[in-house]
Formats: C-alpha cells, sequence, structure tokens
C-alpha cells in the first residue's frame, strides 16, 4: 500500500515516531517523557520488523509447512536486542524518576529548573 | 517551548520522509534485504546451527557476542538500579498522601473480619486488593507459568525462547507480588540464590562461551559436527534457560527496587 509514493507502513511508523519525539521534547513531566521516549523506540522497532517483511513470505522458522521466501531474521533478532535495551534505559530512568521525586517532591521539569 | 518542539518535530518528519523515500520496495524478494547475508541464513542455517527457528539460529550462533552483551546490558540496569538509594526516604511512600488516608482505621476495625474474608489484603501496604484481580492472577498463574516454560523449551523449533519466556515469567512474578504481597512472593526466589539467578544470563553465556572454546578454538563456537548434536543441543538449551531465569529475576526485582525496596 503506497500513499504519495510513500510505503503506508513506513509513513505510519513516521507519525508514531513523531508522536513520541513531540512528548519528549514538549512536555514537561519527566514521566511523559519516558513515554514519549518508548514510544519512540517501539516505532523504530516497528520500522526495522517491517523491512524485513516479505511478500507472501512465512515466519523464519524450518518445519513442515512453512516454504521461502521466508521473512528475514536478522531484523527480528536485533530488534530483540534493541527491546531488552529499551527495557534496561527504561528502568534506571524509571529509577532515577524515583530519586528526583523523593529529593524534590516533583517530576515537572519546570518546577525542578527553579531549584537551586 | 512548544513552538520549538513543534519545528523540531517537522524537521524529524521532512527527514524521515527523505529517508524512506529512498528506500527500496518493502516486502520485494529480490530486495537487498532478502538477497544479502539474510538468504545465506535462510539456505544454510539449519545446516550450520541445528537449529530450525532462524531467529534463535542468528540470536545465539551468528550473533552469539551481541546476545552476550545484550544479556550483560540488562543485567547492569539491574546493577545501576540497585545501587541507587531506596526510592522510599523517610517513610514517605511514592503513593499520594490521600490515597493512603483514604482508608480509615474505623472501617478495618469494624468490619475488618468481613473484608478478610471477602479482600485479599496486602499486608504490607495495606491497600486491599480487588476480589477479582485476586482470583484471575491466582487462576491463570499454571497456565502463564506453562506457557512461559513451553516458548522457552520449544523455543528452537517453534517461535519463542529465552527472552520471551523471560518477559512472561518476569510478569508473572511481578504479578504474583502484586497479589499475594511481598513476603510471599519474596519466596518464590529465594534470597539465597537469588544473586547467582540475577546474573545467570551472562553466567550461561560466559560458560557455554568457553566451552565452545575449549571444542572449537572460537568463544562462542559451536561444535558443528553430526556426532556432537546433542552436546550442540544442551549448550543451546543452557543458554536460553539462563537468559529465561536471569531475565525473569530481573524483570522482577527491578520492579521490586522501584516499589521502594
Amino acid at each position: 500500500m503506497e500513499l504519495f509514493g510513500f510505503d503506508l507502513d513506513y509513513v505510519a511508523f513516521m507519525i508514531l515516531f513523531c508522536i513520541g519525539l513531540h512528548m519528549l521534547v514538549v512536555k514537561s513531566n519527566l514521566l511523559k517523557k519516558l513515554l514519549g521516549l518508548n514510544v519512540m523506540e517501539t516505532a523504530v522497532f516497528a520500522f526495522i520488523i517491517t523491512s524485513g517483511m516479505v511478500d507472501s513470505g512465512d515466519p523464519p522458522i524450518l518445519v513442515a509447512g512453512t516454504n521461502p521466501p521466508f521473512a528475514n531474521p536478522i531484523p527480528q533478532a536485533m530488534v530483540l536486542t534493541g527491546i531488552v535495551v529499551a527495557v534496561s534505559v527504561t528502568a534506571v530512568a524509571l529509577a532515577l524518576i524515583v530519586q528526583i521525586h523523593a529529593h524534590y517532591g516533583t517530576i515537572e521539569v519546570s518546577e525542578l529548573k527553579e531549584r537551586p | 517551548m512548544r513552538g520549538l518542539g513543534l519545528a523540531l518535530v517537522l524537521v524529524a518528519a521532512f527527514t524521515i520522509v527523505l529517508g524512506i523515500g529512498g528506500l527500496p520496495p518493502r516486502l520485494d524478494p529480490e530486495g537487498p534485504v532478502h538477497t544479502h547475508v539474510g538468504a545465506r541464513y535462510a539456505e544454510r542455517g539449519l545446516e550450520e546451527t541445528g537449529l530450525r527457528n532462524l531467529v534463535a539460529a542468528v540470536l545465539l550462533v551468528y550473533r552469539g557476542f551481541d546476545t552476550f552483551l545484550e544479556v550483560v546490558v540488562i543485567f547492569t540496569a539491574l546493577v545501576a538500579v540497585l545501587a541507587l538509594p531506596s526510592g522510599v526516604i523517610g517513610g514517605t511512600s511514592w503513593r499520594e498522601p490521600d490515597a493512603e488516608t483514604s482508608e480509615p482505621d474505623a472501617e478495618t476495625s469494624e468490619s475488618g473480619d468481613r473484608r478478610a474474608a471477602a479482600v485479599v489484603d496486602r499486608p504490607d501496604t495495606g491497600v486491599p486488593v480487588s476480589n477479582v484481580v485476586g482470583f484471575v492472577v491466582r487462576l491463570l498463574a499454571p497456565f502463564i507459568a506453562v506457557f512461559a516454560a513451553a516458548l522457552l523449551y520449544r523455543g528452537h523449533v517453534t517461535p519463542g525462547g529465552g527472552f520471551q519466556a523471560a518477559a512472561i515469567f518476569g510478569a508473572l512474578f511481578i504479578a504474583l507480588g502484586l497479589v499475594l504481597g511481598r513476603a510471599k512472593a519474596d519466596r518464590l526466589v529465594p534470597r539465597g540464590v537469588r544473586p547467582y539467578l540475577q546474573a545467570m544470563g551472562p553466567l550461561a553465556f560466559a560458560l557455554v562461551g568457553l566451552l565452545g572454546w575449549r571444542l572449537t578454538g572460537a568463544f562462542l563456537g559451536y561444535p558443528s559436527e553430526a556426532s556432537a548434536y546433542v552436546l550442540r543441543e544442551a549448550m543451546v538449551v543452557a543458554v536460553e534457560v539462563g537468559i529465561a531465569v536471569g531475565g525473569a529475576v530481573i524483570l522482577a526485582r527491578l520492579f521490586q527496587a522501584l516499589e521502594g525496596r
């Protein structure tokens, strides 16, 4: 499916990425910023996975019932790596946000800027 | 700030549109994605690795180093989170003050017995767990565990594998911890073995890697002879189990740490 000559799936991921970027930049709440980062990550993962798909392809599992062409296994393995890294980043960021809240009593960047 | 953010988003969108406009057509079996190294994996992956799930083959054999370091990354994240001081300082809870005071003592003393029978309290927080949630989690827990174990056990011939099993096991631990309370949930993973379980992903990888070094002369090498089929299978399963158990315990521990423990 195409939209103005661009692949529709890619356009959708571009929009998703931009939504996440907007959240990351504009929102003042650190948790919302982190959510935005995760939305961006999701868009990138979906983009990578989709780029490895093939028309009328089968999952890359060589058992009875699956035939070539197979979807490319490399993007899927790479995204698995990416997801684990994303989880790690989210966990550390959440822990830091908890620390900030315990220290300053707020997680709004606008309020944090006024603190010494 | 808003205008600036919007401008940045538009610049990013424009750049991405330029980028995706220059990509080769998607889904084309003759595209570079499918004619480059991916085609070789599909052709010779089974013969070279013995794994029918090519994603697992790429993950554990062709790009084993990548996965090894990935396991180290999540372990490092846990170390970093645990290294921070506990999130609960001076007894102040992460929860809003209203939520804590909204549970008057009168209610608990008056109808405490009835409520204890009807609602499972989390002893540590005093926040009652909904009957429905508690029942559903208890009912589904064994099925979730079996599903995760199946993903792990059949991971090299069907969709699934260590990381997927780790995510589901970790979610199960977290759900049980929420429903049963901290004390009981802690018993699921005994304190004594917890450090070893948390490090199990990197440990299993390192051990299998060294074994491969001994056998083939390359770190994380897998013996390729047909006679070594069982040994190769055992090495793959050891790594997968390490990833699954280590990952699940790390996920549950991360959640606990964020709760302020």
